[in-house]
């Protein structure tokens, strides 16, 4: 096996004929695979065995640092670095803590969402090898791929490109680095 | 399609189930009015709780079919046609309006010539909070629920037998208008029915407040409603997990929104601390009413934001049924603290006619319910978008 191979490319016209191959590929014992659509294709997660993101579980723990420090910010300002009276309310009044606890839960949340998005993406990347096969740039119009990466257990590359055209791809390429 | 669920109501949802609520409906009614010789005082204010609980759920509806309708939703297609069924409910809830009429000296402090008489504030509110223009607004708000009410159901039952597609285009017309009446109504009548049980006070948050509040428990209720169909064998395959997923998000965004909005309103009162406005809060806060604040604040926001976040809960008809019955209980505990301290001053005190009441309204408000729904499918049968609904995916 070649080192510089990443995986195999196949072509499909449709989504549903993506949708069957993935699902037959799968059955066969695939399991590191990828697809790339112009739109979102209903069931492809489930087809693919993809495991929900953990994406909401960082933006959950973000958030909750969020409102504890915009809290204990509010806190340690008003109750003792740094006394104001306001309009004759207590020192300690959490009622006006509430908005900028609020804020700041948002925005760590926001900034979890986005960098947590990023690191799991594994992105930024300089370039992608799939950018410098034949066929891909149609993945924007109307090409539906089918990868399967080198990383699969069963992942060989002239079997696995023959696999790719018999449950019906097209245009099966390898993908180098 | 794998399997096409029968749209026809039968059986005992369809013949006994009405007959039991319309039982517990005037049995709820006849202990009420027997309340109402024993305290007059008590019973207005307790049916007027029960009469808004069962109002803001029907308007709630009101918004979900009008709001549909105008953004031309796919997917609460085979949703709408319970909401619809509750919409239909607004004639019976005018008449449930009528005792209220009896006893607008009981509870409106401004309907008092002499008392409006020595009161500034009261004197120049009294351009708008006057008995005629009182009587003429309730006059236009069930009105308009009833029309557009009227309107909705009757194009989306006609469609069913003639699958006219442009009658969606009609709903979806009225809609335009329907959301800017419906805004000015819900807005006005709950000033005009609950705010103005306290008439000094001043808060420009509060039909928000109200909408904010019925548009959860009317979400509430509708999904309540399709699983109750559910486990009596209807509707299955037409509402699945994926529509139970999205009314689940929509509850819990507007749950969110009413915690925004209750909150905002008590804090630029609590902030600005003028005494024309805070003393309405001071009178909610006094004695036990502090830990029915507190519960709300807690039991309508922090328990729900926490527990109704993950999709799984959403998605689990056991506990989305739980999160559904947990709001309605809570919006009616909402309703509760806006509206009794006006009769009980001192703190939380209990009378049976708060329960039977409610089970008065509620009981007859079931059976008309259940009763008209057998007369019409369960689903629009014919909606144009029926087959986008029917394969709805939630990802």
């Amino acid at each position: 096996m070649k080192k510089d191979v990443v995986s195999v490319l196949g072509e499909f016209t449709t989504p549903q004929t993506l949708l069957k191959a993935v699902k037959t590929a799968r059955k066969a014992g695939y399991k590191a695979m990828e697809t790339y659509t112009p739109f979102p294709v209903h069931g492809m997660d489930d087809a693919i065995g993809i495991k929900p993101s953990k994406l909401p579980w960082i933006v959950l723990i973000c958030g909750a640092v969020g409102l504890a420090s915009g809290f204990a910010l509010q806190t340690w300002v008003s109750t003792s670095a740094y006394k104001l009276t306001i309009s004759g309310k207590p020192f300690f009044s959490y009622q006006a803590f509430v908005p900028v606890m609020f804020e700041l839960m948002v925005l760590f949340a926001a900034f979890g969402t986005v960098f947590g998005m990023l690191i799991l993406n594994r992105l930024p990347r300089w370039y992608d090898a799939l950018f410098k096969t034949k066929r891909f740039h149609t993945v924007t119009s109307h090409g539906f791929f089918l990868e399967i990466q080198a990383q699969d257990h069963l992942f060989d590359i002239e079997k696995t490109a023959e696999y790719l055209s018999e449950i019906g791809g097209t245009n099966v390429e390898v993908v180098k680095a | 399609m794998k399997h096409q669920d029968s749209p026809q109501l039968a059986g005992f949802l369809a013949n006994q189930f009405p007959l039991i609520a319309f039982a517990v409906g005037t049995a709820g009614l006849a202990l009420s009015a027997i309340s109402y010789l024993v305290n007059p005082e008590r019973f207005f204010f307790s049916y007027l709780t029960a009469f808004m609980f069962f109002l803001t759920i029907t308007l709630g509806a009101l918004f979900f079919v009008t709001i549909q309708n105008l953004v031309r939703s796919g997917w609460s297609v085979v949703v709408r046609r319970i909401p619809e069924q509750m919409i239909s409910n607004f004639g019976l809830m005018a008449l449930f309006f009528i005792p209220i009429l009896f006893g607008l000296h009981t509870l409106y402090e401004w309907t008092h010539p002499a008392v409006v008489a020595g009161d500034h504030l009261l004197i120049t509110k009294s351009g708008y909070l006057n008995l005629k223009f009182f009587l003429i607004r309730v006059v236009f708000y069930f009105s308009v629920w009833i029309l557009l009410a009227r309107t909705y159901f009757t194009r989306s039952t006609t469609q069913d037998q003639t699958g006219d597609p442009t009658l969606t285009l009609k709903n979806q017309t009225t809609s335009t208008y329907g959301i800017l009446l419906f805004a000015i109504t819900i807005t006005f009548s709950a000033v005009d029915w609950v705010m103005s049980l306290t008439p000094h006070w001043f808060s420009t948050m509060f039909g928000v407040y109200i909408f904010a509040g019925s548009t959860v428990a009317s979400l509430a209720a509708i999904s309540l409603l399709a699983m109750i169909l559910r486990k009596a064998g209807y509707l299955a395959n037409t509402i699945r997990i994926d529509h139970y997923h999205d009314l689940g998000k929509l509850l819990y965004g507007f749950n969110i929104f009413w915690s925004y909005i209750a909150f905002s309103q008590y804090f630029l009162i609590w902030y600005a601390n003028i005494p024309e406005e805070t003393f309405w809060f001071t009178d909610h806060f006094r004695g036990s009413w502090n830990s029915v604040g507190i519960l709300l604040a807690v039991g309508h926001f922090g328990i729900p934001f926490l527990l109704f976040m993950s999709r799984h809960v959403k998605r689990n008809l056991v506990t989305h049924a739980m999160m559904a019955v947990w709001f309605l209980f809570i919006h009616f505990v909402d309703l509760y603290w806006i509206i009794m301290p006006n009769v009980s001053k001192a703190g939380v005190t209990f009378a049976w006619v708060d329960i039977t009441a409610l089970l008065g309204i509620g009981g007859i408000y079931i059976g008309v319910l259940f009763t008209r729904m057998k007369k019409y499918p369960l689903f629009p049968v014919k909606d144009p978008r029926l087959s986008d609904s029917m394969h709805f995916e939630n990802v």
